[in-house]
């Protein structure tokens, strides 16, 4: 029996190796994103001569920073249950709307009137999504187009602005700062540490199962939208304050960045249980990076938004799980 | 030495850290029906896929009457003489029957670049004849037809060009008798022009009666081929478990007394279409089985008691008269449900064992504060998957990568986790082989034992005899009113008379 127990123990270290090494690959898989996020600072600073990390080009790109960050960390959870949103522009342009009118009577009512906008937007769409089951993509570049149609109506004859004196009294980074980290550190506490976010990960990994396993999925999906759009309206506030005025164009492409974003920042296209709190900072800051990078290298922003469309294709087509045949709803 | 068919010759196939395949050489002869046996994840389909081109293999070669085959998908196969009729669905919706059966050899019907859909219905018309499926009409839409035509049209598919290797990969099951004979009659043609079938199947007599040669594996390992006529039932499954099976393989107790306690009551439950007008009572501690035609509504039964039917009239209490109506309600209530839908219902499919085991009892695991711990769900994870034996390397293992036994396993370890008291089994051991089967029973009578009460919805007539306390047949959807006793009397032909 001595030779069977050898290849049984040869058998079991192949076994032990080949899970070391899968162990290993879903790590390396893991930190790839932060290694790219050193990387990619270092070689567009050096290429640009020590600009990008200057420290007035970094407060520079920590304002650009906050607002993705916040509105991504609403579209992470919808994408987490392989869903998509693709209205956070029209979002951010409509709240901003919002909040500018409410701003001449009262600034936290103006923020509320902000975030209350986004939300509604967000039922809209969690309506559409679930009561309607039509497609989430399909819902959501529907009312990216109906809202963006409102806000150039309201914004024809000129750019609207809220109460200057009040809003440009708020642009501090401090204050920016503060918003960002208490919505990350809520966000990733309920996401971390709450069923809400296994319940999240179980609707994106296996819808009709989670039902069974006594997640109510349809109430998820709605309420998830909504709080996306509240974040995002939160979002807008914050970008008020740093522009100072709304525009026909104002958060357009926001969606397409939040979705690079999280994609570079490793996160699973179709969510699932295999998504982690870390894609949105991590996602974040490569992507501000990169872009503010490629400013610096003095591209066009035509080429600029060439070149992301490539590395968003080129991360998405690495990234994807082949072997997991999962639809995007 | 009869004349050597096909060879395989130290095939391997990994899944990742799963080695479903190791190092399988098998010979086939010409001219046999050869059987394939092992329990669930034993590499048998994976071998079959393997040969076929569904999935690559990592090593090892195929030789086909002398010669190396390698091929890259089915289309392949079939031209170097190879098909399959694989476990699943493996015909495409949204085609009709003649392009199915001429899926990927359409070219012969091209002419100038058009396809000649006349004649290529009129040749599927004309083999389906010859098979003796008239009723199946070359130019409908393949969707017309249910499950067990879709089978029959594959066979005509997979043999209507004398392959000479047909792999028929547990096709059976799905199947009634009558298409079963079918089945058979075209394996023994196929095994009289000299070719080879290879089988696939978890029903020894049946594979004792059809099989000239039988070849065991075990987790993915080659152990032995035997002469078909030289050994029994018993011999083949000590081949694929390695180990004597106890005798203890359902419960063995009779004429104990139900408890007179109702725990559930089921009242005039009608879902349009599928169950009229159902009503019955479960008592504690018992195993009341529902038996019947897969058509018959049980299995929407199932649903309707754990709130998961859409449009349910009709009411289900509990014994202190809450109503289930919804499938958190239930959950709440302690109702636990495994669905026959393993892998869309019962478990997330693309989630951990630890996950899956959690999912319904983080409620519990958050406790008053409604914090997870990682740390806690792991421990509560391993301890349930230890309990039910779950082969795993770990429970970050995802679910997707186990065998349908294993699966199931899982699936009953969140719900014991759950500690439920009500326990809806819908086919609890479908797709699984016998040493799971028989823990599955184990803990059933356990639970029993133990004042739980269990639902068992099953197509397999033997383990409702072998299980239950009650037996309630359903036909066309209503309660056909007849109500089986446990009994060791009870046979296989009371119960198909009345299903019937």
């Amino acid at each position: 029996m001595a030779g069977g127990d050898t290849s049984k123990n040869e058998a079991l270290s192949i076994e032990t190796n080949a899970l070391k090494r899968a162990v290993l690959a879903s790590r390396i898989r893991a930190i790839l994103p932060v290694i790219g996020l050193v990387a990619i600072s270092l070689i567009f600073n050096i290429l640009s001569a020590g600009k990008l990390l200057a420290p007035s080009n970094i407060k520079l790109l920590m304002s650009q920073v906050y607002v993705t960050m916040i509105a991504a960390t609403g579209v992470f959870f919808i994408m987490t249950m392989g869903g998509l949103d693709f209205s956070q522009g029209s979002i951010l342009g409509v709240a901003a709307l919002v909040f500018c009118f409410l701003s001449k009577y009262n600034v936290p009512i103006a923020i509320l009137g902000g975030i209350l906008a986004g939300a509604c937007i967000g039922a809209v769409n969690g309506f559409f999504y679930v009561k309607r089951k039509v497609k989430s993509f399909v819902v959501t570049i529907c009312t990216m187009f109906l809202f963006r149609g409102a806000i150039e109506f309201a914004t024809t004859n000129a750019p609207v602005q809220g109460d200057i004196v009040k809003t440009v009294a708020l642009n501090n980074d401090r204050l920016k700062i503060t918003i960002t980290l208490i919505v990350l550190v809520v966000a990733f506490f309920f996401f971390r540490f709450t069923k809400f976010g296994k319940y999240l990960k179980a609707i994106g990994a296996g819808e009709k199962a989670a039902a069974f396993s006594g997640v109510e999925t349809d109430k998820m999906k709605f309420w998830v939208y909504v709080l996306s759009g509240a974040i995002t309206g939160l979002a807008a506030f914050i970008n008020v304050i740093k522009v100072g005025s709304v525009t026909a164009n104002s958060g357009s492409q926001l969606e397409t960045r939040i979705m690079i974003a999280l994609v570079i920042g490793g996160m699973p296209i179709s969510g699932g249980s295999k998504v982690r709190f870390e894609n949105v900072v991590v996602g974040s800051l490569l992507y501000i990076i990169l872009s503010a990078g490629l400013v610096a290298l003095g591209l066009t922003p035509a080429m600029q938004q060439l070149i992301e469309g490539v590395v968003f294709l080129i991360v998405v087509a690495i990234t994807s799980d082949r072997n997991s045949v999962q639809v995007v709803k | 030495m009869p004349d050597v068919r096909l060879q395989a010759i130290d095939v391997c196939k990994t899944f990742g850290v799963i080695k479903a395949v190791q190092n399988v050489s098998i010979d086939f002869y010409k001219g046999e029906v050869h059987g394939l046996i092992g329990e669930n994840g034993s590499g048998k389909s994976t071998l079959m896929h393997t040969l076929t081109g569904i999935f690559s293999s990592d090593s090892g070669r195929f030789i086909l009457d002398g010669k190396e085959v390698h091929v890259k998908n089915q289309v392949e196969a079939n031209k170097e003489g190879i098909s399959i009729i694989v476990q699943e669905l493996g015909t495409l919706s949204g085609l009709t029957v003649a392009e199915n059966i001429f899926l990927g050899h359409e070219d012969r019907f091209v002419k100038f670049g058009i396809k000649n859909t006349n004649a290529m219905v009129k040749e599927a018309d004309e083999l389906l004849k010859k098979y003796g499926f008239e009723r199946i009409h070359a130019a409908d839409m393949i969707d017309r037809y249910n499950f067990e035509d879709r089978k029959l049209i594959e066979i005509v598919k997979s043999t209507y060009f004398s392959p000479k290797v047909v792999v028929i990969d547990e096709t059976t099951t799905a199947l009634s008798q009558e298409g079963r004979e079918e089945l058979y009659k075209h394996m023994k043609r196929i095994k009289e022009e000299g070719n080879t079938v290879i089988f696939i199947s978890h029903d020894l007599s049946e594979v004792l009666s059809k099989c000239d040669r039988v070849s065991v594996l075990r987790d993915g390992v080659y152990i032995d081929t035997v002469n078909a006529a030289d050994v029994t039932e018993d011999d083949l499954k000590k081949l694929m478990v390695g180990r004597e099976l106890g005798e203890h393989y359902y419960r063995e107790d009779y004429g104990e007394k139900i408890s007179d306690e109702v725990v559930l009551t089921v009242r005039n439950v009608t879902v349009p279409g599928i169950i009229h007008d159902v009503s019955f009572e479960l008592h504690k501690g018992e195993i009341l089985g529902f038996g019947g035609l897969s058509e018959c509504g049980m299995h929407e039964l199932g649903k309707a008691v754990f709130g998961a039917s859409y449009d349910r009239e009709g009411s289900v209490t509990l014994a202190d008269g809450t109503e289930i109506d919804s499938i958190i309600k239930a959950i709440k209530h302690s109702i636990a449900y495994a669905s026959k839908d393993r892998d869309n219902e019962s478990i997330v499919i693309n989630e951990s064992i630890g996950d899956n085991i959690c999912l319904p009892s983080l409620d519990e695991l958050g406790g008053s504060a409604h914090v997870l711990i990682d740390k806690k769900l792991k421990e509560f994870a391993e301890k349930q998957a230890k309990e039910m034996n779950v082969k795993m390397v770990d429970t970050e293992q995802f679910v997707s990568e186990l065998s349908g036994g294993n699966k199931q396993k899982v699936v009953l370890a969140r719900w014991i986790g759950k500690n439920s008291d009500i326990i809806v089994l819908d086919s609890p051991t479908r797709g699984i082989d016998v040493k799971v089967k028989a823990d599955i029973y184990a803990l059933m009578d356990e639970m029993r034992k133990n004042g739980k009460s269990i639902i068992m919805i099953s197509e397999e007539i033997m383990e409702l005899i072998g299980m239950c306390d009650r037996i309630i047949i359903m036909k066309d959807g209503r309660n056909s009113g007849e109500e089986l006793l446990r009994n060791p009397e009870l046979t296989e032909n009371d119960l198909i008379a009345k299903m019937v």
